[in-house]
């Protein structure tokens, strides 16, 4: 896109918010539903405020974030490893992936009983959803990564003479990373929804369990509330693993993709 | 394209086919659970042994659990409920694609709003969707929708702004008017991207029903898996796991058949993005 035309209409980008705020306020205002049911943005700024002391707000996001953390962490570690090791050894990588084949087509969703059967109600179950959800994409990427490397890079790198240690981690692990980076960016925004999900069905905090308790007692601004603020964590928190992150960490690659 | 492999191949000369190297690898996985099992290191309450599972697997073909809802009625459940909230989706979001990406103005304003939209996680929608329309099928069908709504307008948009203006062009230089030009070269460039929009969201609209079946309700296989938790039969909670993975299955694997059959001009789109 030509980067003048881009900065010149800079301002259209927040357009496009106001005018959903507007007709939102107004749909609102005009009264078709009860306000209790449909409120507008005014009051369900009102409504959080005033129901949702930010301390209280802050110790739910922090619980959600943690339980990503720990999951997704978790995830990227085991996703990793494993993805380098069954590309690195054919044999080995076959037999790994055979059973992650089998479970992948399984949503980490679809794991929750079960994991509620292993684990209990506790942190562990959700813990081990978000791992699922991290673990999959990760190591999917990893894996395709390994084995799509440019054959000449590994060549060049033999022919002069380099040892089989030094070829895995000075040649074809930098030159996957790239693929982990996609992999960390779609496991995250996974992990994300998954942990909200698992907070909706089993627990007594996080983002996940603000909303459905906020459904029990009819609070319908503060379940709007904790969407938004959901959506714009996770919103966040992309940008800064990918900017902050990935694009000073591999600028080596996205200097070439870079528009 | 597999680097290792050629390399490991270079050196050894038989070795054993892949295809047997899974096979070989599940039957020694379900062996060694069935011997687990059966030693009483796993309690069949956690992981039920696999002669126990393929049991209940006709047990429930034939008799259903709850009792009387058979396996048949709870996939029919959520087929159906994927596909009204995914054509929904379809037919609501490709059109509006096409015209929010071929208007430049139109795209600056609606890009932040759709990256928003797109990055609620579209389960914590599930709390509004219950107060709104109630636990049931409505809640259900929209929440698919909503899911499926915005991978396939953020593709079909894509999509129209990477249609290569030389191609316009050339359209235009043969003397196309307006709506050849969109109908004869920028919707068939479209197309692949608009496909990959439709397959992401049918994955998600899979996740999204097996977690809105998990909350409240009978029917489907999201509610199968969750309702034989609480009576701890964790036997047929695997087997409806079993079938969730096999619809998965299907759904990629058939799509992915049929974009070659639809979409033969698609071919090798993979490659072109790298």
């Amino acid at each position: 896109m030509n980067h003048r035309k881009f900065q010149r209409t800079l301002w259209a980008s927040w357009l496009g918010f106001i005018i959903v705020l507007v007709i939102w306020q107004v749909v609102a205002s005009v009264g078709i539903r009860d306000p209790l049911v449909f409120p507008g943005p005014a009051s369900v700024v009102e409504a959080a405020i005033k129901n949702v002391p930010l301390t209280r707000l802050l110790e739910h996001i922090g619980i959600s974030l943690l339980r990503v953390i720990m999951g997704f962490s978790l995830g990227a570690a085991v996703g990793i490893t494993v993805g380098i090791v069954s590309g690195w050894y054919q044999k080995l990588g076959n037999v790994l992936r055979t059973p992650i084949e089998i479970l992948r087509p399984i949503p980490p969703l679809g794991w929750i009983p079960l994991a509620i059967i292993w684990l209990g109600l506790g942190e562990s179950s959700k813990v081990f959803i978000i791992f699922l959800g991290a673990f999959f994409p990760i190591f999917t990427n990893t894996f395709k990564g390994m084995v799509a490397i440019d054959p000449n890079i590994v060549r060049a790198a033999q022919t002069l003479g380099i040892q089989k240690n030094r070829l895995l981690f000075k040649v074809i692990f930098p030159a996957t990373l790239p693929d982990i980076a996609t992999g960390f960016r779609v496991g995250w925004s996974y992990s994300f929804g998954l942990v909200v999900a698992a907070e909706l069905i089993a627990a007594s905090s996080g983002l996940g369990y603000m909303i459905m308790h906020a459904r029990e007692l009819s609070m319908i601004s503060v379940i709007m509330y904790g969407i938004i603020l959901i959506g714009a964590i996770n919103l966040i928190t992309d940008y800064l693993i990918q900017e902050v992150f990935l694009k000073r960490r591999l600028k080596w690659h996205y200097i070439e993709t870079a528009f | 394209m597999d680097t290792i492999a050629a390399i490991e191949e270079e050196k050894k000369g038989f070795q054993l086919s892949d295809r047997w190297i899974q096979i070989i690898t599940t039957v020694a996985i379900i062996g060694i659970w069935e011997l687990l099992s059966r030693s009483g290191l796993i309690k069949p309450v956690h992981l039920p042994s696999p002669t126990r599972v393929a049991s209940t697997f006709f047990y429930i073909m034939r008799e259903g659990y709850p009792q009387d809802i058979t396996i048949f009625i709870h996939i029919k459940a959520t087929v159906w409920r994927i596909i009204q909230g995914y054509l929904l989706a379809v037919v609501t979001a490709i059109p509006i694609g096409l015209v929010v990406g071929s208007h430049f103005m139109l795209e600056r304003v609606a890009n932040p709003v759709v990256t928003f939209a797109r990055s609620i996680a579209t389960i914590s929608l599930l709390p509004l969707a219950i107060a709104w329309f109630g636990i049931g099928e409505l809640s259900s069908i929209l929440l698919i929708t909503y899911g499926a709504f915005w991978a396939i307008l953020t593709n079909t948009i894509q999509g129209v702004k990477q249609v290569d203006v030389t191609y316009i062009n050339v359209a235009h230089m043969f003397g196309a008017n307006q709506r050849h030009i969109f109908f004869r070269v920028v919707l068939p460039a479209t197309l692949p991207r608009v496909f990959a929009g439709m397959k992401i969201g049918l994955g998600v609209s899979f996740m999204v029903i097996i977690a809105a079946e998990l909350v409240g309700t009978v029917e489907g296989l999201g509610a199968l898996i969750q309702q034989s938790r609480l009576y701890y039969r964790t036997d047929i909670t695997i087997v409806g796991m079993i079938f969730i993975g096999l619809f998965g299955l299907i759904i990629s694997f058939g799509l992915d058949r049929l974009e070659r059959v639809m979409l033969p001009w698609a071919v090798g789109l993979e490659e072109v993005k790298r």
